[in-house]
């Protein structure tokens, strides 16, 4: 989810994504994706990703160059993307759906409970301009600072203060939570959901969680 | 160094007053001037009209250190390396600042650097040779929000433990609630407060001057840089008393006993 102009890199429930503008010069695209990835690196290293270009397809050459770019920053190009198969928004909801009916109960079960899966633990405050993604829970020991963002497509828990931007469910999972020791958040989003902090800030002091309930983000005590 | 990301805060006053006041405890001093383009650390130090070569001259080799290094007249071993004017953050690169620290570390007890505001070439270039740094902020929303920014880079570039100065504080807008406090702006930062320095317009005057107010002891800001000044050498210094007398108002009030 983090983005330049012309190339997004997107963690997804089955791996990351690399979003390339169909329409953008093969230059330009690597000069992009070759600074993007020198940014955040650290953070994807070892991971496989899969590319999606729209209708444009690239000669072997291309790819191979494509290839060794990725390599250069620890990331393995594992695959192509059609149209059908990735995140569009605007059509999501329904892809979403589609997908829910695919998969078999039991698993079905501990999405919708979001008890389990993959969780990111983060061992230190975030300050302003800092922005973690990850594809799963995220757990952070210490403060989320007003400027720093976290986006996580499960749950996300700050064992301090949250007063940046938090997104959970961000793939669509409206049975995610955020919760805080003190939750005081710029912004809080939870699938499509979006709400502010209520002006008078400071909430009640006490650790709170916050969950969609009736379609609306609601706020309450532990 | 001296870092704020913010503009306007306060960093080359803070540098020209934390620099003096090093020299005045008799350590030998360079203050350097990395904002080039915008340079006023000399305006400030009253040094201006000595420049010859600058900081730029010494890095691209048109002279030699010595050559550019101002003798401030007032105190013994105090000096200033001025920043260009004429060209711009690109003309000095992360290592020839490196260099350029390295030499001046033989030199010199104290070499502080001020940093332009913003977070990129010139920011770079200042943190590349610091050891350790000071962040300034005042309290205000933005200036915090940015000071938290730098914090950030600061530590990602393993200048750890950085320290505090906040700047400007008006302790009777504090007193009613209007502005920030100084736990207020710690809980966001969460580093080490190295001081507080009171709103002043002495610090006008002395900065049109050219004389640091470290210097004038009837300054109150003056004397917050003197007791920072103290910190940096390793004493254990208490924060200056900025509590106000109440005004007239608030005495009637409590003898009448309505409060």
């Amino acid at each position: 989810m983090t983005r330049t102009e012309h190339v997004a890199l997107k963690g997804t429930r089955d791996g990351l994504v690399l979003y390339l503008d169909p329409a953008a010069d093969f230059k330009t695209l690597l000069g992009e994706l070759d600074q993007h990835l020198g940014e955040s690196a650290e953070f994807w290293r070892g991971a496989n990703v899969r590319c999606y270009a729209g209708g444009q397809a690239y000669s072997p050459e291309e790819q191979q160059v494509l290839t060794d770019l990725l390599k250069k920053h620890a990331l393995e190009l594992s695959g192509w993307l059609s149209e059908s198969e990735v995140y569009v928004p605007g059509k999501s909801q329904e892809s979403q759906e589609n997908r829910g009916a695919a998969i078999p109960e039991h698993e079905q079960r501990v999405d919708e409970s979001q008890s389990e899966g993959k969780a990111l633990f983060v061992n230190r405050t975030l300050r302003s301009g800092t922005s973690i993604q990850f594809d799963g829970h995220v757990i952070i020991m210490g403060d989320v600072n007003p400027g720093a963002e976290v986006i996580a497509t499960g749950n996300i828990v700050v064992m301090g203060a949250l007063r940046g931007v938090a997104h959970a469910g961000a793939m669509g999972e409206r049975k995610a939570i955020v919760s805080a020791l003190h939750l005081a958040p710029t912004q809080l989003r939870i699938a499509d959901l979006v709400t502010r902090a209520p002006k008078d800030e400071g909430g009640s002091g006490e650790p709170e969680v916050a969950r969609i309930k009736d379609n609306r983000l609601i706020v309450e005590g532990i | 160094m001296v870092t704020s990301g913010k503009g306007g805060v306060g960093k080359t006053t803070t540098s020209a007053n934390l620099g003096t006041g090093l020299a005045s405890a008799g350590h030998k001093v360079i203050l350097v001037d990395t904002d080039i383009g915008l340079r006023n650390l000399d305006v400030v130090m009253g040094l201006e009209n000595r420049i010859v070569y600058d900081i730029v001259d010494v890095t691209s080799g048109n002279c030699r250190l010595k050559q550019a290094l101002i003798k401030d007249k007032r105190f013994e071993n105090l000096y200033l390396l001025p920043a260009a004017q004429t060209k711009d953050k690109t003309a000095v690169s992360p290592e020839q600042m490196r260099a350029l620290s390295a030499e001046l570390k033989e030199e010199f007890d104290f070499a502080v650097i001020d940093c332009p505001a913003g977070i990129e070439q010139g920011f770079r270039n200042a943190i590349a040779g610091a050891d350790r740094a000071v962040v300034v902020t005042t309290p205000e929303v933005s200036a915090v929000r940015d000071a938290d920014r730098i914090i950030g880079l600061l530590e990602a570039n393993e200048l750890r433990n950085p320290k505090l100065i906040i700047n400007r504080i008006r302790p009777q807008m504090v007193k009613r609630g209007d502005m920030m406090d100084i736990s207020d702006i710690l809980d966001i930062l969460a580093i080490e407060l190295l001081g507080v320095v009171p709103e002043d317009e002495s610090i006008v005057i002395s900065t049109n001057r050219g004389e640091p107010a470290v210097m004038d002891h009837s300054s109150k800001a003056g004397e917050a840089y003197r007791r920072i000044t103290r910190r940096i050498r390793g004493e254990e210094v208490p924060l200056m008393n900025l509590d106000v007398p109440d005004g007239l108002m608030d005495r009637l009030k409590r003898l009448i006993g309505i409060r």
